[in-house]
């Protein structure tokens, strides 16, 4: 073992001193004993590296699902040794960072990493992660995780399909490989520094680069503003959409109704809205929720639209007494310059969040809202994103397409505009050393009453699950208030994958949106595609050709399968089953994706439909399998789940009598889909707002009488049953045709108005409220997301429950956090 | 003298040996067990069959970082994986594996110690383990890791009080606390017959004692993260590994040693003892790993109630039927 070179003797003289053969040992030229030793250690330190890549259990957004199916049966990543998946970083060797990086997550991630033991590695899957991906342009998106952290592998797609990141991983394998023991960094004292954790300012903040940002801060007040570039395009006059004659005299009524009630004048019908002065709107809404003519109990969409002259907020009212197609537009105006409206927490719960999350992206502040913070972006961040004067970092032109890319066809990168590099905009005046993390060290969960005299002394702890953690269903977070193991208050906080959906939904072209809608649940591709056509039918009349509603209707049942197996496996997961129910889930519904791929070129981002159609046909010889699928394969997984699962004494004893959501409460809290109706409110959208041809078929709306964990379970194997049903009969009815109304366009101009266009997706109601100028691009695009509405009642539901049941409740009301967060 | 040293040394070296061929590998059987239980293949890439890849883990964790977090009780940090680790190990020196051999004249038990109370000296052993959970638990200064050292601190000894009763059947029985003799007693009938019920309080404690799923709340990754063991990374985080697989292997070869006969089989006992016995514990320990890939989690305070208001009434009546049926039987 002794260090001693063998040197040739080039020289017969001593002359060649020990200095120079020193050097040929280091420079390689000599082999020394000790080399060879090294050598050999190197293969076995490798070899075992390589073969134990343990990844950390931490996914952003879809690219986190193909990293399930990887591990899942078909590719199955254990075999590399790599499927030991560690929730703690202590124990993790590489970090998969799936999916957009959002500012407000990125002091999260590279606190990951910091945890995590040498040698550590990170991944970069898919294109958000590598470089912003299709929400680069965003506000609270990061391009590419490389510039906070050393990334080892880039895995290109969006996403990346399984073969794709085992390739990645291969890559992994031989780049340590390629690796000595002898130079590896992470042996030597404080040689690796950790990685330095950004801050949460007006904008996200390294904080070593503060002095550059003062300095750029200042020249760039020295200097002119810029002209905007781009032309101001003419706009010809704008078609205008057709509203429904139903729709008109159905706000005419209630505003007779309203008027009557309260004193004439209070109330005038707007074409189909009811516009409401800001002073009344808690009497008319009280009014229209409880008179028994109108009985509008759920509040099914908030929103607000940012108009030149005035703000409006919106709210989509409905009723869940089964009248059907009732619905009524509500309008509230709001003030250019100090924007305010009564808060209607107080006669709808359910508007809790949706409220909190218009006064964040368009500062709209809500007298009476109990807790009025922002949700998805962080409290200190500047500027309120929504509104039409807010231009993000990497602004360029209004709407798409943008002067740099089209027509002249030369691309120039985001960055190369940005003053600082990267997507980060700092308000003019300000000292960047003051910018501090604002809500980081804020407790959310209220704990004024620590302690309370008389009870049992224990104390009271504050826990954080998430935005990392093992069941959280992504980046998503509950600060948690425990005594023992029993809950005393939980705040959900999210925000963690907030990628501007919207902002960017209002810059893109009408169609330029669809491939978007794959990423709001990116479960459920197909459905999400299916709402967005359907609201944006609504403004352009088309007709839809026969087939092509047979095709849309089959893909959304089959969406449907594929969700609910998902939620049920991984509701098991949360209850600490060891992942195989959820395997076998995924089995059967890779066999689903493997049609959405052969049909719409993608296995999970499918953007299948079209305004007036699908962009392509079944191919024939997928029939005859879909047919067998749907009547064998998986009626008989769904019944096997049933049977191994609903019987199961465990699974009773942790689902029965947890999270128990009344009728009335469910209604109140504008929850939908499988959570309302597995409190036996029958409301769903297929029946209630018939859309598509769903008016055709035989199919029942299951419900549950108690609504707890285990009616929510168990809600999911009766729909997809009934999904099986549609399907059937679906497939059999397949009529011969064109898929298209008449030439498809990418540039579709929509005639001016508005709409709200529902579905029934699997995570429940889905809408899309979008406002046109008549112009190519949306004026106003929002989204209803059935999974963010769903967690206003987490809270509730969790109180007095313990720890665990958090987790299996929020596992039963099936988010995805593509769509809450948005 | 000098020799019974000597034959005690090679005895422990083979069973600690033994015990840490057999959690490595347990590792494996566990990861390819549950892998084809989930109609996947599980580890393959590391030598034939993906049989090395214990080693290659091993190698791993051994060249891994080993991190103190920066307020952690460093002197209770570092001793809490030795803690339980060791208990798990000396556990095993009083579990007769087959028939006394007799080598150049020298009849060896295969056992490193028959001591007279070796029962007890088990239980003892074991309630040691706790103290290694809940040590982490605490000095890593984590919340999830002191949740899972509060609930395992809690779960470990309240089983222990079952585990404890489900025995006394067998004392009663065998009429002594020695393995070897409770093993001997066992030659014609092994007591899972006589002691159904002591078997089932007993399988049932020992899965909650070596905190196997469904009763893993200790380190309950969907609620706590890795629970106890959260901030523990390379070598240490293996240590807790160890324990945790060693325990099962000893808990195995305790309910095979009391309830099924121990080295006993239906035939060439005296021969094939360590053969049986191996099987047995192979079988026991398969189960483990069924259960761990078959169900979900119970809840923290049922789990507590299942053992006080159940287990432990359950174990009671089963000394009591025990006491009259030999009473009835003479």
């Amino acid at each position: 073992m002794s260090k001693q070179a063998v040197v040739p003797s080039i020289l017969d003289d001593d002359a060649l001193d020990e200095a120079l053969g020193e050097e040929y040992v280091q420079s390689g030229v000599t082999v020394t004993t000790y080399d060879k030793l090294i050598q050999s250690l190197d293969k076995v330190y490798n070899w075992g590296r390589r073969s134990s890549i343990w990844p950390l259990q931490f996914g952003l957004a879809c690219c986190a699902i193909e990293f399930i199916c990887t591990a899942a049966s078909r590719f199955d990543l254990e075999r590399f040794g790599a499927g030991l998946t560690r929730a703690s970083p202590r124990q993790a060797d590489v970090i998969i960072i799936s999916g957009t990086v959002t500012k407000k997550m990125v002091p999260k991630i590279v606190r990951l990493y910091n945890q995590m033991a040498e040698p550590k590695y990170v991944i970069s899957m898919g294109a958000c992660a590598t470089g912003g991906g299709p929400f680069k342009e965003g506000y609270n998106v990061v391009s590419g995780i490389d510039k906070y952290l050393p990334v080892d592998v880039f895995v290109p797609g969006c996403p990346p399909t399984p073969q794709a990141f085992l390739y990645g991983l291969m890559a992994l394998q031989a780049k340590i490989d390629g690796q000595s023991i002898k130079d590896v960094p992470w042996y030597g004292k404080d040689s690796m520094p950790p990685s330095s954790e950004p801050v949460l300012g007006p904008d996200i903040i390294l904080p070593e680069e503060i002095p550059v940002i003062r300095e750029k801060l200042a020249s760039k007040a020295a200097q002119p503003e810029e002209p905007v570039t781009g032309k101001k395009k003419h706009k010809p006059k704008p078609k205008i959409a057709a509203i429904p004659q139903e729709e008109k005299d159905r706000a005419a009524h209630a505003a007779e109704l309203v008027n009557q009630a309260l004193g004439a004048g209070t109330v005038e019908a707007k074409e189909h809205a009811l516009v409401v002065p800001a002073d009344r709107l808690l009497d008319v809404a009280r009014l229209l929720r409880d008179r028994p003519e109108t009985s509008l109990d759920y509040l099914a969409n908030l929103t607000s639209v940012d108009y030149p002259d005035r703000f409006e907020v919106v709210y989509n009212l409905t009723s869940t007494k089964y009248q059907p197609d009732q619905e009524l537009y509500v309008k509230t105006v709001a003030d250019k310059d100090d924007p305010l409206v009564p808060s209607v927490v107080s006669v709808w719960a359910g508007a809790d969040f949706q409220e909190r999350e218009v006064w964040d992206m368009m500062g709209i502040r809500f007298a009476g809202h109990p807790n009025l913070k922002r949700i998805l972006m962080w409290d200190g961040f500047a500027g309120f994103p929504l509104r039409k004067d807010y231009h993000e970092a990497y602004y360029e032109n209004d709407t798409k397409p943008l002067p740099s890319r089209w027509p002249a066809g030369h691309h120039q990168f985001a960055e190369e505009h940005n003053p600082f590099g990267r997507n980060v905009i700092y308000p003019d005046n300000g000292d960047p050393a003051t910018w501090k993390p604002p809500a980081e060290s804020a407790l959310i969960v209220d704990d004024r009453n620590l302690n309370r005299p008389g009870s049992l002394k224990t104390e009271r702890i504050v826990v954080n699950l998430g935005p990392q953690h093992p069941s959280t269903h992504g980046v998503f977070q509950m600060q948690v208030a425990m005594e023992g193991e029993t809950i005393v208050d939980l705040q959900p906080v999210m925000g963690y994958l907030h990628r501007n959906h919207e902002k960017i939904g209002e810059r893109n072209l009408w169609l330029g949106n669809m491939p978007y809608t794959d990423r709001l649940d990116y479960i459920c591709s197909m459905s999400n595609n299916l709402g967005y056509a359907v609201a944006v039918e609504k403004l352009l009349g088309v007709q839809v050709p026969e087939r092509a509603e047979y095709i849309r209707v089959i893909m959304a049942e089959l969406t449907r399968i594929v969700n609910h197996l998902w939620a049920i496996g991984f509701l098991l997961n949360d209850m600490g089953a060891f992942f195989t129910p959820a395997l076998y889930a995924i089995e059967d519904r890779e066999l689903i994706l493997d049609f959405f791929e052969a049909t719409a070129g993608s296995r999970m981002m499918c953007n299948y439909m079209r305004f007036g159609g699908v962009a392509h046909d079944i191919e024939d010889e997928w029939l005859p399998i879909l047919h067998e699928m749907v009547s064998t394969r998986l009626k008989h997984t769904i019944d096997e789940l049933d049977t191994y699962l609903t019987e199961n004494e465990i699974v009773r004893v942790r689902a029965k009598g947890i999270g128990v959501l009344t009728p009335e409460m469910a209604i109140n809290f504008s929850t939908s889909g499988p959570v309302l109706r597995a409190s036996g409110v029958p409301y769903d959208v297929r029946r209630a707002h018939p859309y598509s041809i769903y008016d055709r078929f035989d199919f029942d709306i299951p419900t549950m009488p108690n609504g707890d964990v285990f009616d929510r379970y168990y809600q999911r194997i009766l729909e997809a049953r009934e999904s099986l049903r549609i399907l059937e009969q679906a497939l059999d009815q397949l009529p011969e045709g064109p898929i298209m109304d008449k030439s498809p366009k990418w540039q579709t101009r929509v005639p001016a108005g508005e709409a709200y266009g529902r579905v029934e997706n699997p995570k429940g109601e889905l809408g899309f409220y979008v406002v046109s100028d008549g112009s190519a691009n949306p004026y106003r695009y929002h989204v209803r997301a059935p999974s963010f509405i769903n967690l206003t009642v987490l809270r509730e539901l969790c109180k007095g429950h313990k720890v665990a049941d958090a987790v299996t409740i929020l596992g039963s009301i099936d988010i995805v956090l593509g769509e809450v967060d948005r | 003298m000098w020799i019974d040293l000597l034959i005690a040394i090679i005895k422990s070296v083979v069973i600690i040996a033994l015990l840490l061929i057999g959690f490595a590998y347990m590792t494996y059987i566990e990861r390819k067990v549950v892998a084809h239980m989930q109609s996947r293949i599980g580890p393959n890439r590391a030598g034939p069959l993906g049989l090395l890849q214990p080693l290659a883990d091993g190698i791993k964790l051994l060249f891994k970082e080993d991190i103190v977090p920066a307020r952690a009780d460093r002197v209770v940090y570092w001793l809490a994986p030795t803690l339980s680790v060791v208990p798990a190990i000396i556990t095993f020196a009083v579990i007769p594996i087959g028939a006394p051999i007799t080598l150049f004249g020298r009849t060896i038990p295969l056992q490193l110690a028959d001591i007279n109370v070796a029962l007890l000296y088990v239980l003892a052993a074991s309630s040691l383990a706790v103290y290694g959970v809940v040590l982490a638990g605490w000095s890593s200064n984590n919340k999830f890791s002191l949740l899972g050292g509060l609930r395992a601190s809690a779960q470990l000894i309240s089983y222990e009080l079952a585990l404890g009763l489900s025995v006394i059947g067998v004392v009663m029985l065998a009429g002594s606390l020695s393995l070897a003799d409770i093993v001997a007693a066992q030659r014609s009938l092994p007591y899972i017959v006589l002691q159904p019920i002591g078997f089932l309080i007993f399988g049932i404690c020992a899965v909650a004692e070596t905190k196997r799923a469904p009763f893993d709340l200790p380190e309950a990754e969907q609620e706590l993260v890795a629970g106890f063991h959260t901030e523990y990374s390379g070598m240490k985080f293996t240590l807790f590994y160890m324990a945790e697989y060693i325990a099962m292997i000893t808990m195995s070869a305790m309910t095979v040693t009391l309830f099924l006969g121990g080295w006993h089989g239906p035939f060439l006992s005296e021969l094939l003892g360590p053969v049986w016995f191996s099987l047995k514990v192979l079988f026991l320990l398969f189960v483990f790993v069924w259960i761990r890939a078959s169900w979900p989690r119970v809840r923290y305070d049922r789990l507590m109630g299942f053992g006080w208001k159940v287990l432990l009434p359950l174990g009671l009546l089963n000394v009591f039927l025990t006491a009259v049926g030999i009473v009835l039987m003479g």
